[in-house]
């Protein structure tokens, strides 16, 4: 009997699954009153990987502050086409080349993500000291994510099914000031409050708390605890909402990520950013790598 | 002839550059970058101050983007190793070095065409075939600078060439390579007197000096081949995917980059030492695959490479006097197996294994006595085995927030030689990287790391960039 209810619910988590992950591709949603937590959380992925778009490139800047307020910097440009390819399993490919400093000026990493999300990522990377591509391992998920306060999971490849959600109330988000811009953002936006555990245990945070922008479904600021379930991290995340072929695309233009133990942050700005450009498919390969000339 | 080949190679390069910078102020339209370098070198045994290199470097390169399908790129490098100037042991090598200087400079110089599924680089280029790491299975299509023995990023240790390389990407993942190469530059030895001089090299220099001391001579000739397009260099690569299994194939035909030295006696104690160089081809696959699936060799990345060598020039001789005394043409053959993998967050190992197995264990057809038809290390004329098992293990990892980056590489063979390379890079300021490193060597003197076991080295790099 214990193991008829077991699967039964096991069934009943598989098909909450299949639903909450069932968001068809290339569309906008936004959260709506009365959802629950994991359809919440599900398009706030959504957004957070702009499954909404064909492709997208950004220009973007990244700044390393430590404590003493010593600044270090890259410029990054970025692709991404989306493609939630079922006879591939390849749900979007991403391709980051570093444009600055020169020191870095060259190195590119290429990453083609799957829809199966027990799957991990295929990484290549363009070594500009070697003018040789390298297939990398995954670097693991609670590894820094190119030297920030943001792990790879952070970024890349934390998804729904890695967490587990509770909705614990809708507020209005008290406004977040950051000391980069020097300008507060998102005060009294309406927002739904969800708790996330990740799933896998014992992990470097035992739960995020999640400020959800009622807008556009965005993730705006998250807190993260330790496993003694101290704060340890923030991350703020600010959106502006593009009108691309009459259709509202949300889209991070500045990130701020707050290590609470060293004092160390990084913010992240994503300029000039354009969707739906038609970017070819073909600009996203091993063998487009190859030629990188820097 | 060769100085009009280089007056014209130069002309070609301002023309470019000055095309460039006349466009330079075009938004958006013309980029460059580069550093100026000092690398330092200490002798490590008895650490006594030895200097082994006062390198300064600077570097350039330029692009100027034509239109959205035309790219011109150039990179300038010119660099002096002031320890030839300081050091008057190594006075005989300031030539040879200073050869290598002029010669060097133009690290690229070439057109990028790019029309639907056809690219083009036209120009003097590198070509890096191959997974391998610090190994040169399918690396083979550029030859190397071996001044610095095999410790200089490969971008700085291959030699570029002239070429044309055309590519044609039939399906998507998929690419053909066509290689032509009509141009000739011989891989380049440390030269006599300097810290990674090799020992066969330094034991020829020696009996070439004692011929001239009881008033022989030795007569040397270098044959290169011959500027005829039917000369030139080609190769062939085709890389597709079947699944998640990404591969090449590849073929390379052309000259050996490095010449074979053939001594014939003229009577008394006069020399002839013919230098020429031989023609070969590489057949070659590569491989590479990630495990992304759920399973024990998740996380893991396998690659590999391998190549058949036919007609190798590979010495035969005594490798107990480390006398070579003929050149068999074999086909041997060199295959290497990668691992990489990240374990505790965020350090990596990486480890290779190959193998480079030579066609015979003794030549079979020689007339010559028996201890003298063995393959020799062409590094130092000492004992080749015919299977000789290579290792490599590369552990690093970063701390604070990537700003320092340990790195040890550890590289030998079952002969008890080999190489252990620790480094760490600190990253002072955005344009300014320090890099601290030792390079310790041990084995028998005729092995390839054995013979340097006295050049241990402590350098130290800081690079400007902008």
């Amino acid at each position: 009997m214990k193991k008829l209810c077991l699967a039964v619910l096991g069934i009943v988590l598989l098909t909450g699954h299949a639903m909450a992950s069932n968001l068809e591709y290339f569309k906008v949603y936004t959260p709506k009153q009365g959802m629950s937590a994991d359809e919440i959380m599900n398009i706030e992925y959504f957004v957070k990987y702009t499954k909404f778009a064909h492709d997208a490139s950004f220009y973007g800047k990244a700044y390393f502050i430590d404590k003493s307020g010593s600044v270090r910097e890259r410029e990054t440009t970025r692709l991404r086409i989306t493609l939630g390819r079922k006879s591939d399993d390849i749900a979007y490919k991403d391709l980051v080349m570093f444009t600055a400093p020169a020191q870095v000026k060259g190195l590119a990493t290429l990453t083609w993500t799957y829809m199966n999300p027990k799957k991990e990522q295929d990484t290549w990377l363009w070594v500009p000291s070697l003018k040789k591509i390298r297939k990398i391992s995954a670097a693991n998920a609670d590894d820094s994510f190119m030297g920030s306060d943001f792990t790879n999971e952070d970024i890349l490849t934390r998804r729904f099914e890695d967490e587990a959600y509770t909705l614990l109330r809708e507020e209005n988000f008290k406004g977040y000031h950051c000391d980069f811009t020097k300008k507060t953002y998102y005060q009294d936006a309406p927002c739904f409050v969800i708790e996330a555990k990740p799933k896998r245990s014992p992990w470097y945070y035992s739960k995020r708390i999640l400020w959800v922008d009622k807008a556009t479904g965005a993730g705006i600021y998250e807190e993260m605890y330790d496993p003694n379930g101290k704060l340890f991290k923030i991350i703020f995340k600010k959106f502006q909402v593009y009108n691309v072929n009459g259709k509202e695309y949300p889209a991070q233009e500045l990130l701020e990520g707050k290590d609470l133990r060293t004092g160390h942050r990084t913010v992240i700005t994503n300029e000039d950013i354009r969707f739906d450009i038609g970017i070819p498919e073909d600009q996203l390969t091993e063998q487009k790598l190859m030629q990188s000339r820097w | 002839m060769v100085k009009k080949e280089e007056v014209m190679k130069k002309s070609v390069f301002v023309v470019l550059f000055l095309l460039s910078s006349s466009f330079a102020f075009a938004e958006g339209q013309f980029d460059f970058s580069g550093y100026l370098k000092n690398e330092i070198g200490i002798r490590l045994q008895d650490f006594n101050g030895d200097l082994q290199k006062f390198k300064n470097i600077a570097e350039v390169a330029g692009e100027y983007t034509v239109k959205e399908d035309v790219v011109l790129f150039a990179k300038v490098k010119y660099w002096y190793d002031l320890m030839y100037d300081f050091r008057s042991q190594y006075d005989k090598g300031q030539d040879a070095m200073g050869h290598i200087q002029r010669t060097d400079w133009l690290r690229d110089c070439y057109l990028d065409y790019t029309n639907g599924a056809w690219f083009l680089r036209l120009g003097k280029q590198q070509v890096a075939w191959g997974q391998a790491d610090g190994i040169t299975v399918l690396d083979r299509v550029n030859p190397v600078d071996l001044s610095e023995y095999w410790l200089q990023d490969f971008v700085d240790m291959r030699i570029p060439l002239w070429m044309a390389n055309v590519n044609y990407a039939p399906k998507l993942n998929s690419n053909l390579q066509i290689l032509i190469i009509p141009d000739f530059e011989q891989s380049t030895s440390a030269p006599i007197g300097s810290p990674f001089t090799t020992y066969a090299y330094t034991r020829y220099d020696n009996w070439k000096e004692s011929m001239k001391r009881i008033g022989g001579s030795v007569d040397e000739n270098i044959y290169f081949p011959a500027k005829k397009f039917e000369n030139s260099t080609f190769g062939l690569q085709w890389s597709d995917r079947i699944g998640d299994l990404a591969y090449t194939l590849n073929f390379l035909d052309g000259y050996y980059y490095s010449a074979r030295n053939t001594t014939i006696g003229l009577g008394g104690v006069r020399f002839k030492v013919d230098r020429a160089f031989k023609r070969w081809q590489m057949y070659g696959s590569s491989f590479n695959k990630t495990f992304t699936n759920p399973g024990f060799m998740q996380g893991i990345t396998l690659r590999g490479d391998l190549a058949l060598y036919k007609h190798e020039p590979t010495y035969i001789g005594d490798p107990v006097t480390a006398s070579a005394k003929e050149i068999k043409r074999w086909d041997n053959v060199f295959w290497l197996i990668g691992a990489d993998r990240y374990v505790a967050t965020n350090w990596l190992l990486s480890f290779q294994f190959a193998q480079y197995i030579l066609d015979e264990a003794k030549a079979k057809d020689n007339t010559r006595p028996v201890q003298q038809q063995y393959p020799l290390n062409p590094f130092t004329y000492g004992p080749a085995d015919q299977v000789e098992n290579i290792f490599s293990l590369k552990v690093s990892t970063d701390f604070m927030n990537e700003r320092l980056k340990p790195e040890v590489l550890w590289s030998f063979t079952d002969d008890n030689q080999g190489r252990i390379s620790p480094k760490v890079t600190y990253e002072v300021k955005d344009n300014l990287w320090l890099t601290c490193g030792i390079h310790y060597f041990y084995g028998d003197l005729l092995d390839s790391n054995g013979q340097y076991r006295e050049q241990g080295q402590f350098y130290t790099q800081l690079k400007y960039t902008f």
